[in-house]
């Protein structure tokens, strides 16, 4: 789990939440000097889109120093400002009317990386895995961006995602088994599915 | 995996090989790591399973890493803080958001049903009261894990009389929130995708509602 554990003499990122509720921008940008590349990338990939990113991700930012009071804790501070980058990719897609947000229309969002096939002719599983991580549908690209890359519980996830825990586990067991599809069927040996 | 989540037709060993990454991130725990952990120290395949799980690890992480934000970031966004005016803090926060200010500060596991449960109190109090419909206002969806949902977030100047009435009014109601970003799943008990979509435009034509997502239509799955 990434909690941006502090270090000695080091404030904690509920800490400097804490701050910011009462005003203090410093502790704003503590934060998002910890925390800013994360969030873009996760929009980037949300969005296919660094332009996009780099504006939803100040927003996000922003939208801490204006709900900082109303954070009690019940989560870490990556995964609200997460679910804050999420719900504002989402809009913004929507706005822009590239994508709508149910599941087959999310699965269409343009991607810009490597095929599978360009990819594998480089000889390299992970290099292979990159590509093919990135070739998945959104819905499932996200889950495994969020466990591997973002380091999220189940538990976490479905409430970045606002989707219950059991469809967690469900896509994360959809998209893995893709991944094993795409690699067998680019001569890989896998032992499942 | 505990027994109330469905999984649908996973076998043991699907539903093991989905727990592995977050086994790898270290997440993991109770039954759920107790499983896994037996899973690799008894099946000769488990460990390759894992090879297979690490390899993913190294590949999502070099996809997300190849991603480089831009280097002024941070004098930009600061720029842009620097413009804000300090937000009006608690004591001059919304109606709707010190109702549910309140709620926060009931433990986890039981405050988004308590905030649900109040927002029914709310409901019935207005349809009730002077100017509402009378008669009892039905807590539509409560429990139904499939019932067709929206994503809405409401300005700050939202009164919760007004949410409230309206949202009566179309028999629709709020399951929970706010989660982050002050987004809010409102359930709406509908059979058909056409009654989905005239909820939802009557939701985001109302001056109250800030953004409004579509969720779970009638007919989709999980």
């Amino acid at each position: 789990m990434v909690t941006m554990t502090a270090a000695p003499g080091q404030q904690s990122d509920r800490e400097l939440v804490e701050r910011v509720a009462k005003g203090d921008r410093a502790a704003v940008r503590l934060l998002f000097m910890r925390h800013h590349a994360r969030v873009y990338r996760f929009v980037a990939r949300q969005t296919g889109s660094e332009t996009m990113a780099d504006d939803i991700a100040s927003e996000v930012f922003l939208e801490l120093w204006r709900q900082a009071p109303a954070f009690e804790g019940r989560s870490e501070v990556s995964t609200w400002l997460l679910g804050i980058a999420r719900f504002k990719a989402l809009s913004a897609l929507r706005k822009k009317k590239e994508v709508w947000i149910d599941d087959d229309a999310a699965a269409a969002v343009p991607d810009t990386a490597d095929t599978p096939e360009v990819a594998v002719m480089k000889d390299d599983k992970a290099t292979a895995l990159r590509g093919m991580v990135n070739a998945l549908p959104e819905e499932h690209r996200t889950v495994i961006d969020l466990a591997y890359y973002h380091a999220k519980s189940v538990a976490e996830i479905a409430e970045i995602l606002s989707i219950p825990a059991a469809t967690v586990k469900t896509r994360m067991f959809y998209a893995r088994k893709k991944l094993g599809e795409a690699l067998q069927a680019a001569g890989f040996e896998r032992g499942w599915p | 995996m505990s027994p109330q989540e469905n999984t649908g037709n996973m076998s043991r060993r699907d539903e093991l090989e989905a727990l592995l990454p977050f086994y790898l991130n270290g997440t993991l725990d109770g039954a759920d790591l107790a499983a896994v952990e037996d899973w690799l120290a008894t099946d000769p395949g488990a460990m390759a399973a894992l090879e297979e799980a690490e390899a993913e690890f190294s590949g999502t992480s070099a996809a997300n890493d190849a991603i480089r934000p831009p280097a002024d970031a941070l004098s930009r966004f600061s720029r842009t803080l620097d413009a804000e005016a300090v937000p009006a803090r608690a004591s001059a926060g919304s109606a709707l958001a010190r109702l549910w200010s309140g709620f926060l500060a009931i433990p986890a596991s039981f405050a988004w049903a308590a905030a649900a449960a109040a927002v029914a109190l709310v409901l019935v109090q207005t349809a009730m009261g002077p100017g509402g419909r009378g008669g009892p206002v039905e807590i539509a969806g409560w429990g139904q894990p499939d019932l067709p949902f929206a994503l809405v977030t409401f300005k700050p100047e939202a009164r919760i009389a007004d949410v409230a009435a309206f949202l009566s009014g179309q028999g629709a109601t709020i399951l929970s929130g706010p989660a982050s970003g002050g987004v809010f799943k409102i359930g709406i008990p509908v059979e058909t995708a056409a009654d989905y979509d005239r909820i939802v435009g009557l939701i985001a034509a109302q001056p109250f509602a800030d953004t409004v997502l579509t969720g779970r239509k009638p007919g989709d799955g999980g």
